[in-house]
C-alpha cells in the first residue's frame, strides 16, 4: 500500500510543480508592479526603503528565482499581501476556510448519499415509473443553472414563507455555534443538486452494469435472497466506479461554491474569489487558484487511495 | 381483464409478452432495417422534445427581430419596472427596456458562446488528439501534460483567473472556455485512437504504405466520432450555464451586450427578486428549458449509438 | 419413478428481447436421474443454457417459461418449478441446496471483491446453520477435497489470484458445498486448458460416485459426451432431435444431425489428410424459422413430409428421435 502512494506522488508532483510556475508566471506577467504585493505594505510606505527592500530580499532578480521565493514562501505559509488593504492574505484564508469547508462537506456528504441511493434505487426498478421519474427529475437538476435554483429557493422559503433566513452566515444575534444551521441549509442543498444529479445517473448505470454481470447469476444460483444479491454483490461492486466519479467532480463543488456563496452572502472562499476578480486583486487571486489546484491533486490522490482499499484488484495491481 | 391478471399472478411484464408473442405468432413483427441509430433516437420521446424545443428557442433568438419591434438596448425611463403587458410580453427592467426582446436577443449570444465555444474545442480536441493519440512520442507526451496541467484547475477558476488577467468581452470569454474546454475532448479522442490503434484495419493501412495524417483522420477517425458528438452536446449544456453563471457574477460578458446570464444579475438585488419577477424567472426558465432540451438530445444520442444497450 | 432426481416435460421458454418473440425453447421433455450423468448436446444458440436457467429459474428479465412442467422430485415430494416465483423463499431453498449450478467462465461468474472463501461461506451461511469456526472448517475441508493446494491460505484469496483450473474448482466447490442432488454444469471447461478439463471431470465423476449427485452437463464437444455420459440429449435449435443412453445415441445414431455430429468430429490418430464431413449451411435465423423439422434444409435425407414437425418416436424403451425417416435409418446403421 505504501508504495501504491509513493508512486502516485511521484506523478503528482511534477504536475504541481508546473501548475504552480504557470501560476506564478501568470502574475508575473500582468502590468504592474505585482511584486509589491510580497511585502507587508507597512514596509512599502517609503519609496526609497521599497527599493532597498526588493534589492534585499532579492525582488529583482530573474523570474525563476523570484519564483521560487514566492513558492518557498507559500510553503511556509506566507502568500504574501492582498492588493486591497495589504492584510496578510494567509490569515483572511484561515478566516474564510471554515464556512467553505462546512458548505463543501455538507454538499459532498449529501450528494453522495442520496445519489447513491437514489441511483441504485433506479437501476433495481428500471423501466418502471419511478426510473423514469427519477432520470427526468436528474436530468432537470443538471439542466437548471445552480444560481437560479438559489434565487427561487430565497424567494419562497426566505421571502414568501419565511422558513429560513435570508443568507450570511455567522450574524451578530447568534450565540451558539449551532444556531447558524438554518443558515446552511439553503446553500448546502442548492449546492449539492447539480452533484445529486450527477451521482445519481452514474450509480444507475453503474449499477446497472454491476447487476448484468455473471457473477450475480452465481449469487441467484446459490439461493441468496435478493436484497443480499443486489447490496452485497450489486451495490459493493457499482460503488467503485462511484467513488472515482466523485472524486472527478469534485472540482465542481469547489466550482458551484463561487456562485452559491455569492447568492446566499456565504463567507467563504468562493466568495472572496469572486470578490478578488471583481477587485483585480490580482495576488489573492493567484493565490486561491493555486490553493484549489493542490486541494484537487491532493484529492484526487485520496480518491485513489480509497478505491485501491475498495477493490482489491487495484491494490494487488491488475 | 386486469383483475384476473392479479389472480393469475401475471405482471405488466407478462402483459406486454403476451402482446408480443401474439403478433409474432400473427407474422406482424420483422426486425427493422432502417439505421438504427436514428430509429433509436426518434423512439426516445423525450430526445426528440429536446430537439424541437431546442430548435424553437434557437431559431426564436435568430429571428428575434421578426418576434419583437423592441430594441433590446433602447432604454426608456418613462417605462421603468412595467408588469408583463400587452405591449412589453415580459415587463420592462430597471431602465425601461423590454425584457422579452432583451430575452431573444440574450439568446444570440449565450447559445454562440455555448455551442461555438464547444464546436471550435471540440475541433481543436479532435485535431490533437487524433494525430498525437494515434502517433504517440514526444509529441503525445507533451500534449498530454499540458491537458493534464490544465484539467488540475477547477474549471471556473481557470476562467476567473484568465479574466482578471486578460479582462472581460464576449470574445476573451470563448477564447478561455475554448482553451479550458479542448482538453476533455482531446482526452476522449485520444483514449479512442489508442484502442483503434491495434486494429487490424489500422495496420493494413500502415503495411500499404498510407501517410500517417490519411491514416488517421480519414480513415479512424469516423470511428471515434460517436462519444465526440455525445460529448459536444454536453459541452454545450455546460458552457451555457458556465456563462449564465459567469455574466450574474457580472464577470461574464460585460453588461453592453445582454446575455442570458446578466439580465439575471439584477436578481441579486433582493427586492428585485420580490416584488419584480418578470424581470428574472422567465430568463431563468428559458435557460433552464434550453440547457435541459440539449441534455435530453445528448442523452438521446447516447442511448442511440451506444450498442452495449439491451432492448 | 423413484430413481428420477428432476422431469422436465414439455417446455417451453420464451424471450422477448428487441421487441420481438423468440421461441428459444420449444417443446422440450427429459430426465435426470439420481446418480447418472445426463449430457446436452448441440451448436451455440440451440437453447442449452436456456434449458438450465429455466429449471433454476434465473431466466433473465425479458424472457419466460411459456408452459410446460419442471418437476423436482425432492424427499419432501415433488415440487413444480415453473410454478415457483422466481426469487421467491421456496425457489431459494431449492437453490444452492438442491440443485446447484456452475458456469462456464468461473472469473467471471466469481465476484472479484470477495475471497473465495466468503463466496464459499455465502453458501453455507444461508442453506446450513454452521456458523464461526465450524464453517470456516468446512470451507477449507471442502476446498481440500477439490484437490486446492493449501486451502487455509487460499480461502483469504480472490478469485484473481488462483489460476483457470483452481478457479473452477473453487467454483464447484462452492456448487458442492451443501451436498446438492442435482449439479448443473454449463460447459464448465470450454474456457479451460485441455489437461485442466481433464482433471475437472475426473473431479466431477468422483463427485458422482461419493455423493450421488445427479449431473446435467451441457456441452458443444462430443469428446466430453463420449467420456462421461451416462444418458444423452441432443439439441437443435430448442427440440431435442435425439435421446438415449449414451451407448445408444453415440454407437446407433438415428437422427441425421446426431450422425452429422459425429462425423465432423476429427480422430486423433487419424492424420492430417482425414476427410471431415463438415454441415452444411448454418443454423436458421430464430425469427425466420422453417416450417417443420429445423434441420431440413440442411439434411440430406429430407423429404417433403419435413415440411410438418416430426413427431417423437422410439426405437427402443430409452431411445428417442424426432425424424420422418426414422425406421429406415435406424436399419440402415451409423
Amino acid at each position: 500500500m505504501l508504495t501504491f502512494i509513493i508512486r502516485r506522488l511521484i506523478i503528482l508532483i511534477p504536475t504541481a510543480i508546473v501548475v504552480s510556475f504557470l501560476i506564478y508566471l501568470a502574475l508575473d506577467l500582468t502590468p504592474g508592479d505585482a511584486v509589491s504585493h510580497m511585502i507587508s505594505p507597512e514596509r512599502t510606505a517609503d519609496p526609497a526603503k521599497l527599493a532597498e527592500l526588493r534589492q534585499k530580499l532579492g525582488l529583482d532578480a530573474p523570474l525563476v528565482v523570484r519564483y521560487w521565493i514566492w513558492i518557498t514562501g507559500v510553503l511556509q505559509g506566507d502568500f504574501g499581501y492582498t492588493m486591497t488593504g495589504g492584510a496578510p492574505i494567509s490569515s483572511v484564508l484561515a478566516s474564510r476556510l471554515p464556512a467553505t469547508l462546512e458548505l463543501s462537506g455538507a454538499a459532498l456528504v449529501l450528494s453522495t448519499i442520496i445519489g447513491s441511493i437514489l441511483g441504485t434505487l433506479s437501476a433495481l426498478k428500471r423501466g418502471s415509473a419511478t426510473d423514469n421519474i427519477l432520470t427526468v427529475v436528474g436530468m432537470i437538476g443538471v439542466s437548471i443553472p445552480e444560481f437560479f435554483f438559489g434565487l427561487v429557493a430565497i424567494m419562497v422559503f426566505a421571502l414568501q414563507l419565511q422558513w429560513l433566513p435570508v443568507g450570511g452566515r455567522l450574524l451578530p444575534s447568534y450565540s451558539s455555534y449551532w444556531d447558524h444551521i438554518p443558515n446552511l441549509v439553503m446553500p448546502a442543498l442548492v449546492l449539492s443538486i447539480m452533484m445529486t444529479a450527477g451521482v445519481m445517473r452514474y450509480a444507475r448505470s453503474s449499477m446497472l452494469d454491476a447487476m448484468g454481470r455473471e457473477f450475480i447469476k452465481t449469487a441467484r444460483s446459490k439461493g441468496l435472497p435478493e436484497w443480499r444479491v443486489n447490496l452485497l454483490h450489486g451495490f459493493r461492486v457499482a460503488l467503485t466506479p462511484v467513488i472515482v466519479l466523485v472524486g472527478f467532480r469534485l472540482p465542481m463543488l469547489i466550482g458551484g461554491s463561487m456562485i452559491v456563496e455569492q447568492v446566499f452572502q456565504w463567507p467563504g472562499l468562493g466568495n472572496l474569489f469572486v470578490t478578488s476578480v471583481s477587485n483585480k486583486d490580482l495576488p489573492v487571486v493567484m493565490t486561491v487558484a493555486l490553493l484549489s489546484v493542490m486541494v484537487v491533486l491532493v484529492v484526487s490522490l485520496l480518491i485513489d487511495v480509497l478505491t485501491a482499499v475498495i477493490d482489491p484488484r487495484v491494490r494487488l495491481g491488475t | 381483464m386486469a383483475i384476473l391478471d392479479i389472480f393469475n399472478r401475471r405482471s405488466r411484464l407478462d402483459r406486454q409478452f403476451d402482446e408480443l408473442r401474439r403478433r409474432e405468432e400473427a407474422g406482424e413483427l420483422h426486425s427493422v432495417s432502417r439505421s438504427r441509430v436514428v430509429r433509436k433516437f426518434l423512439n426516445n420521446r423525450l430526445a426528440v422534445l429536446g430537439l424541437v424545443v431546442f430548435s424553437i428557442i434557437l431559431l426564436a433568438s435568430i429571428f428575434a427581430p421578426l418576434l419583437t419591434p423592441w430594441d433590446p438596448s433602447k432604454v426608456n425611463l418613462r417605462a421603468m419596472m412595467q408588469e408583463p403587458s400587452l405591449d412589453h410580453w415580459f415587463g420592462t427592467d430597471k431602465t425601461g427596456r423590454d425584457v422579452f426582446a432583451r430575452v431573444l436577443y440574450g439568446g444570440r449570444i449565450s447559445i454562440l458562446v455555448g455551442l461555438g465555444s464547444a464546436l471550435v474545442s471540440a475541433a481543436i480536441g479532435v485535431l490533437i488528439g487524433c494525430y498525437t493519440g494515434y502517433v504517440g512520442g514526444w509529441l503525445d507526451a507533451i500534449a498530454l501534460r499540458v491537458s493534464e496541467a490544465i484539467m488540475a484547475f477547477p474549471e471556473i477558476i481557470l476562467v476567473l483567473m484568465l479574466v482578471t488577467i486578460i479582462g472581460q468581452s464576449l470574445f476573451n470569454l470563448m477564447a478561455i472556455f475554448i482553451l479550458g474546454g479542448w482538453c476533455g475532448i482531446y482526452r476522449l479522442t485520444r483514449a479512442q485512437m489508442l484502442s483503434l490503434r491495434e486494429e487490424e484495419y489500422v495496420l493494413s493501412l500502415r503495411s500499404f504504405g498510407l501517410n500517417r495524417a490519411l491514416i488517421c483522420y480519414k480513415h479512424m477517425l469516423p470511428n471515434a466520432l460517436g462519444p465526440v458528438m455525445v460529448n459536444i452536446t454536453l459541452s454545450t449544456a455546460a458552457f451555457i450555464l458556465q456563462e449564465a453563471g459567469l455574466s450574474f457574477l457580472g464577470l461574464g460578458v460585460p453588461f453592453s451586450t445582454p446575455t442570458w446570464g446578466n439580465i439575471l444579475n439584477a436578481a441579486q438585488n433582493l427586492s428585485v427578486l420580490q416584488d419584480n419577477w418578470w424581470m428574472w424567472l422567465p430568463v431563468g426558465l428559458f435557460i433552464s428549458l434550453f440547457v435541459l432540451s440539449v441534455n435530453f438530445i445528448g442523452d438521446g444520442l447516447r442511448d442511440a449509438s451506444d450498442p452495449m444497450q439491451q432492448g | 419413478m423413484s430413481d428420477v432426481a428432476l422431469s422436465v416435460r414439455d417446455l417451453k421458454t420464451f424471450f422477448y428481447t428487441n421487441q420481438r418473440c423468440n421461441k428459444a425453447v420449444n417443446g422440450l421433455s427429459f430426465d435426470i436421474k439420481k446418480g447418472k450423468t445426463l449430457c446436452v448436446v448441440g451448436e451455440s444458440g440451440c437453447g442449452k443454457s436456456v434449458t438450465a436457467a429455466a429449471i433454476m429459474q434465473l431466466l433473465p428479465r425479458l424472457s419466460r417459461i411459456e408452459s410446460g412442467s419442471i418437476v423436482y422430485h425432492s424427499d419432501q415430494g415433488d415440487i413444480h418449478i415453473e410454478q415457483l416465483a422466481r426469487n421467491g423463499a421456496k425457489m431459494r431453498a431449492i437453490r444452492g441446496a438442491e440443485i446447484s449450478m456452475i458456469f462456464q467462465d468461473p472469473m467471471t461468474a466469481l465476484n472479484p471483491v470477495f475471497t473465495i472463501g466468503a463466496q464459499i461461506a455465502e453458501n453455507l451461511l444461508y442453506h446450513s446453520a454452521l456458523r464461526g469456526r465450524h464453517l470456516r472448517d468446512k470451507v477449507i475441508d471442502l476446498l481440500r477435497t477439490m484437490g486446492i493446494p493449501l486451502p487455509e491460505r487460499r480461502i483469504r484469496d480472490y478469485p484473481h489470484q488462483f489460476s483457470g483450473g483452481m478457479r473452477q474448482r473453487a467454483m464447484i466447490a462452492m456448487a458442492m458445498a451443501c451436498n446438492p442432488k442435482i449439479l448443473i454444469a454449463d460447459e464448465p471447461t470450454t474456457a479451460l486448458d485441455v489437461t485442466i478439463q481433464a482433471q475437472i471431470f475426473e473431479l466431477m465423476v468422483n463427485l458422482k460416485r461419493e455423493h450421488g449427485t445427479a449431473i446435467m452437463l451441457i456441452t458443444h464437444d462430443m469428446g466430453v459426451v463420449a467420456e462421461l455420459a451416462d444418458d444423452v440429449a441432443v439439441m437443435y435449435m430448442g427440440n431435442i432431435v435425439e435421446a438415449g443412453t449414451a451407448e445408444e445415441v453415440l454407437r446407433h445414431p438415428v437422427h441425421p444431425y446426431t450422425r452429422a455430429l459425429l462425423a465432423s468430429i476429427p480422430i486423433l490418430g487419424r492424420g492430417r489428410n482425414q476427410v471431415i464431413d463438415a454441415i452444411p449451411g448454418s443454423t436458421p435465423d430464430p425469427f425466420d424459422r422453417p416450417p417443420g423439422c429445423q434441420f431440413a434444409p440442411r439434411c440430406q435425407h429430407r423429404v417433403a413430409a419435413c415440411e410438418t414437425m416430426p413427431a417423437e418416436t422410439y426405437t427402443s424403451p430409452t431411445h428417442r428421435m424426432m425424424c420422418w425417416r426414422y425406421e429406415e435409418l435406424a436399419a440402415n446403421g451409423a
